[in-house]
């Protein structure tokens, strides 16, 4: 992973409403200790990580956003591999980021990932 | 032409407290007409076995009308009036009046579970449209035959006394749908809706609301809605089955927020990937009412999410402001963070959205960050 590694986010259909998806996307929610799961975009093109999330994983997803390891970065969010559950997840770790903090950098994240748009969708 | 008193039911409930009858309630009064003349000839023919015919003029030349309302409060006086110029049977009224009490005994024994009689299973069909009209709340108080007591034809009435005759497979009752229009048939005159819950019913497409509908059918795949009222047909287990009549068709706002709390309203526990809550529907009833009483219509409306916590998210996008508005459906309670994308600025508020205040500050801020355009 490097700066420009893209880390790509899957969707949940009801996350979407005429098209604009919700901040929450980009929030972990309290069961995720803090770690936004995410694919690496290194190792997995968008299509097969939504591929992957629904037909291995079985979950939902209408399609992929993105933002880059730079951009957690300058957000003060730790990305990094993790590839316990499957070789191709990556977390982006909010670490002490709550409240708030939490909810600034859910909503920058998704501004930034609308701005790059979806990288896959269904 | 004689007039004669006969039936002074009393309407209660909101929309009657202003002591004027909606017009559409005297579509009701019509049926009830149409009941209890019926059954005034049932009885008769019960009563004369050996009687092929009812005597002449026995329906013929009367008719009950709306002679006033009484003074002072919401009670039609409806009266029978003869018209004819043939002599009136006296036993023609005896019957009406017979028919009259019985139905307001059938209405008195169903609304105090005590069963009914005097009435047949066909007869009771015609309450599909006496009280159809009848919303939450409200009801038809008519005096009891023994004068010692008033029986309520309600909703809940109503229904019951459909529900107990077997002869009767489907009930109707006036029903606001908001959904899509995924099929229009013009050859037939007929149009799906498509429901929050997936299924498709077929109503009639009346001319007057053929250019809202193909609008509605052209927007299909930006899920476009309508929001129609009219007159539903369910089975008895209370379900949907299609539109007997359309009697208003409107396009709705693609944020309109009722219409997304119903979508809402369908997730199970699970719904996120095995994870989610589902928000209590008494919550989202709760939230319905209060957006709308306590948010301007020209404000822009939230888009609505739920969260994994059985809340809801509403969130707007203002200029360079993200707004988010994390509400518990449970306290009433609320998180408000707003964050300027270009400057970093960020406002967060804990809230109480059971009270005005909480809502007063909601539009102040909406306003605000549109820079006092709205």
């Amino acid at each position: 992973m490097n700066d420009d590694t893209l880390l790509l986010r899957q969707v949940h259909p009801t996350w979407i409403q005429s098209g604009r998806v919700t901040s929450q996307v980009f929030k972990p929610t309290p069961k995720d200790q803090q770690c936004l799961s995410v694919y690496n975009g290194d190792q997995i093109t968008p299509a097969d990580s939504w591929r992957h999330f629904t037909e291995n994983l079985g979950c939902q997803s209408v399609g992929v956003l993105s933002v880059s390891v730079a951009e957690c970065r300058q957000l003060n969010l730790n990305a990094r591999p993790d590839p316990g559950p499957f070789p191709e997840h990556a977390v982006i770790d909010f670490g002490q980021h709550r409240g708030a903090q939490l909810e600034a950098k859910a909503k920058q994240l998704r501004a930034l990932a609308v701005q790059r748009g979806w990288q896959y969708q269904v | 032409m004689k007039t004669i008193p006969f039936l002074r039911p009393r309407l209660t409930g909101a929309r009657f407290e202003g002591k004027a009858i909606p017009l559409e309630f005297l579509k009701d009064l019509s049926a009830l007409e149409e009941m209890i003349v019926e059954m005034a000839k049932f009885f008769f023919i019960k009563d004369h076995p050996d009687r092929k015919r009812l005597p002449r003029g026995f329906t013929e030349g009367i008719e009950l009308r709306l002679s006033g309302l009484d003074e002072g409060s919401t009670i039609p006086i409806i009266s029978l009036v003869v018209t004819s110029a043939t002599l009136f049977p006296p036993e023609g009224q005896a019957y009406l009046e017979r028919a009259r009490d019985e139905v307001i005994r059938a209405i008195s024994t169903t609304e105090r579970h005590q069963g009914i009689t005097g009435l047949p299973g066909k007869a009771l069909g015609y309450f599909n449209r006496i009280g159809r009209s009848l919303r939450d709340g409200e009801a038809m108080e008519f005096p009891t035959p023994d004068g010692q007591g008033v029986a309520r034809l309600t909703k809940e009435t109503r229904r019951r006394l459909l529900l107990t005759s077997t002869d009767i497979r489907e009930l109707t009752e006036e029903v606001t749908i908001r959904g899509t229009v995924p099929e229009v048939d013009q050859a037939d005159m007929t149009f799906e809706i498509g429901l929050p819950d997936g299924r498709k019913v077929k109503a009639p497409l009346e001319p007057q609301y053929l250019d809202t509908i193909l609008d509605a059918f052209n927007g299909y795949r930006t899920a476009a809605r309508i929001l129609l009222r009219g007159v539903g047909r369910f089975n008895r287990a209370e379900r949907l089955l299609g539109l007997d009549s359309v009697e208003h068709v409107s396009l709705l706002d693609p944020l309109d927020v009722p219409a997304r709390l119903e979508e809402i309203a369908l997730l199970k526990d699970g719904w996120l990937d095995g994870k989610g809550q589902s928000p209590p529907r008494e919550g989202l009833h709760w939230l319905g009412q209060a957006f709308t009483s306590y948010y301007p219509d020209d404000l822009p409306l939230p888009y609505i999410y739920p969260t994994p916590e059985g809340g809801l998210q509403l969130e707007w996008t203002l200029g360079v402001h993200e707004v988010s508005l994390e509400i518990n459906l449970f306290s009433h309670s609320a998180y408000w963070h707003g964050l300027s994308l270009d400057t970093g600025e960020e406002i967060s508020q804990s809230l109480h959205l059971e009270e005005p205040s909480g809502w007063s500050w909601i539009v102040t801020e909406v306003q605000r960050l549109l820079g006092g355009v709205a």
